[in-house]
């Protein structure tokens, strides 16, 4: 089978429903094992592009390939090495969690044992004989996941897969993504959570009206767009002997505040100290010029 | 198409259709509607007909005659006198316990075959067999004399009746009209699970899942259908099991239950191709059984007394009209081939016509049935 280094490899990809354009010539590409990141606001084309990269639809123009496969001219080849997680949670409701799972199994034409593997891998075998109807949001998310992994593919796509779920959930449905990195699948994930973005990929693009308007790694955007400043705690003794807290952001580049940084170092004043990076949402709201959702 | 995808599809809907309460009820109500009627039928129509047959040669003209009947009691008489003296003179008023008299002459199929006129004898009685099923039953008769040494001229019948029905009189056998009516109703199962099957995959957005799958969209309909259609056959047969409706021409019987069935079934396709919601899938489903049942009352026995409503002419308006009768007629034995090729011929290009639109259709949304 064909494995190549760069596993997502999009080329000015455009997408077109009559007159509006979802997609307006966007370019990415993703390394093997590697969390790629997608953000954007809700309809800026995050579920387009997945659907481009994942031959559910064609583009209007330009080209893509995935897991070494043309995602138009070798779309039954790409369906054997990607796994799709949906935005929505399609699973079959009277069905058991198993049953779902051994369907895809039938689907993909892969041994039934396989079915355990993934359970166990998203925590959930011992309710495998439960109806999906029972299980709450964040079951329901990890089974779609377990569902997406059944064939070993190459790459796998994850749709906002922590909508709608409950902190819990969510932090589950995340540390499950954390492992499958570990093992070696390229992820592609599309979030407007700019926190789970930040945590999770090892790249982010911005996505706005269907225009890539920013593409590096979380560290980097928050280096380049955030403050060269230190946020600084001080504890000041009052008359009463009790010790109110003050804040106060003293430049990094500015020989005044350095020789003051280094003043109430001193005296011992000082009680936390933080850098006053940029949070990814701050970078995406200055790149993008609007809230991510 | 992939058999490996296909068999996968089908495999999971024959499943979820049993764990689907509403699907459930699809399936057992024309089971539950055909025992009614076969209680109704054993409560009503519990008596078996006693046929008064001599036929000292076997001939096989007997069995035309039997056939004409769901419950027939043969009685052997010792002679063409015993039968005359059972029935009387033809057109006089007398009770009786036989449906119909046979005297079969001793040479009736070698003089057939050596080309004389034989004479058979029919007795009928009036008060159970109506005018129409008596020229039906000679006209099968002479079909079988036919058949012996066509293309001679066939045997005569001389015909006694007693108890002359009246014109219009429905006096039949009610069990076909049973077996009938349970057997198109069941064939709204074939429309219900093949359109539920496909808009339930719309409407819960699996079809997205499935299309990211090895399985085409060519795939996932041809599991529609071979499961809607297993379904249908399996149940229908178990309808004319409950009803006792085996009987009559039974593989004709079987051509038009599977005639109903792709019938039925590629209702359902029409519907899955146009609709996205279950709820209007089911509202429609819910008209079209209609569709299957309504015209169960304009043919057969119930449908001599109706030939004057304006309804019953519309009625010929629809295909389910044509399989109505088509059942009708060979469970009374009564099929000819002119009936047959009208009856299957018109079956038969609605089913056509019904699967190309509904392919057409799906052609058309496989270029975007993902974003369904």
């Amino acid at each position: 089978m064909d494995t190549p280094d760069v596993m997502i490899e999009a080329t000015d990809l455009q997408r077109r429903f009559g007159a509006k354009e979802a997609v307006s010539g966007i370019s990415l590409s993703a390394r093997r094992g590697e969390i790629f990141g997608l953000l954007g606001p809700n309809g800026a084309g995050k579920t387009t592009t997945i659907r481009m990269l994942t031959g559910q639809i064609d583009p209007t123009s330009g080209s893509a390939r995935v897991a070494g496969c043309d995602v138009v001219k070798q779309r039954a080849q790409l369906k054997e090495r990607i796994g799709v997680v949906f935005e929505e949670q399609n699973l079959y409701d009277r069905l058991s969690a198993r049953l779902n799972l051994e369907f895809s199994c039938w689907l993909y034409g892969v041994p039934r044992s396989r079915v355990d593997e993934v359970l166990d891998l998203v925590h959930l075998r011992d309710r495998a004989k439960d109806a999906i109807s029972k299980f709450s949001n964040g079951m329901k998310q990890r089974v779609m996941i377990a569902r997406a992994l059944i064939h070993r593919p190459q790459v796998l796509f994850l749709d906002e897969p922590s909508r709608g779920l409950d902190p819990i959930s969510a932090r589950e449905v995340r540390e499950t993504i954390e492992r499958l990195c570990q093992a070696g699948t390229t992820i592609l994930l599309t979030t407007h959570l700019m926190e789970e973005a930040d945590q999770l990929c090892q790249q982010v693009a911005f996505i706005v009206n269907g225009k890539i308007v920013a593409n590096d790694t979380p560290r980097h955007l928050k280096l380049a767009h955030g403050q060269r400043a230190l946020s600084v705690t001080l504890a000041e003794a009052d008359q009463h002997g009790s010790a109110p807290f003050r804040e106060m952001t003293l430049s990094m580049d500015t020989p005044a505040d350095q020789a003051r940084l280094a003043e109430l170092m001193a005296s011992g004043q000082v009680r936390a100290m933080h850098s006053k990076e940029a949070t990814l949402e701050e970078v995406f709201i200055e790149v993008a010029g609007v809230r991510p959702a | 198409m992939h058999r490996r995808t296909i068999l996968a599809i089908a495999r999971k809907d024959a499943l979820d259709i049993v764990l689907n309460k509403s699907t459930l009820m699809v399936l057992l109500s024309p089971i539950l509607v055909a025992v009614l009627f076969a209680f109704i039928n054993g409560v009503f129509a519990s008596k078996t007909d006693k046929l008064l047959i001599f036929n000292p040669s076997g001939s096989a003209v007997e069995q035309v005659a039997v056939d004409a009947y769901q419950k027939p009691e043969i009685v052997r008489a010792g002679s063409p006198d015993e039968v005359a003296a059972q029935f009387g003179p033809d057109g006089s008023k007398k009770s009786s316990d036989y449906v119909l008299g046979l005297v079969v002459p001793a040479d009736f199929d070698t003089s057939l075959r050596a080309g004389g006129h034989p004479q058979l004898g029919l007795y009928v009685n009036g008060d159970q067999v109506s005018n129409e099923q008596r020229q039906l039953l000679m006209q099968a008769i002479t079909d079988y004399s036919r058949s012996v040494a066509n293309p001679q001229p066939p045997a005569s019948i001389a015909l006694t009746t007693i108890n002359p029905p009246k014109p219009n009189s429905v006096v039949q056998d009610l069990g076909a009209f049973y077996t009938a009516a349970a057997l198109l109703m069941s064939f709204m199962i074939g429309t219900s699970l093949v359109s539920g099957l496909l808009v339930e995959e719309k409407e819960k957005k699996t079809l997205r899942m499935l299309m990211v799958s090895p399985a085409s969209w060519g795939d996932i309909i041809a599991s529609k259908l071979l499961v809607g259609l297993t379904y249908q056959v399996i149940f229908s047969l178990v309808v004319v099991g409950v009803v006792k409706g085996f009987y009559g021409q039974v593989p004709l019987l079987l051509l038009f239950l599977m005639l109903g069935a792709l019938f039925g079934c590629a209702i359902g396709l029409m519907f899955g191709s146009l609709l996205k919601t279950q709820n209007t899938s089911g509202a429609l489903v819910g008209i079209v059984s209609f569709l299957f049942i309504i015209p169960t009352f304009f043919v057969g026995p119930l449908g001599q007394l109706l030939q004057s409503n304006p309804v019953a002419g519309v009625m010929q308006a629809f295909p389910t009209y044509y399989l109505a009768q088509g059942i009708f007629n060979t469970l009374g034995s009564q099929t000819t081939p002119e009936s047959l090729a009208l009856d299957v011929g018109i079956v038969a290009a609605c089913i056509v016509v019904l699967f190309a639109g509904a392919l057409w259709m799906l052609r058309r949304q496989a270029a975007v049935v993902s974003t369904i």
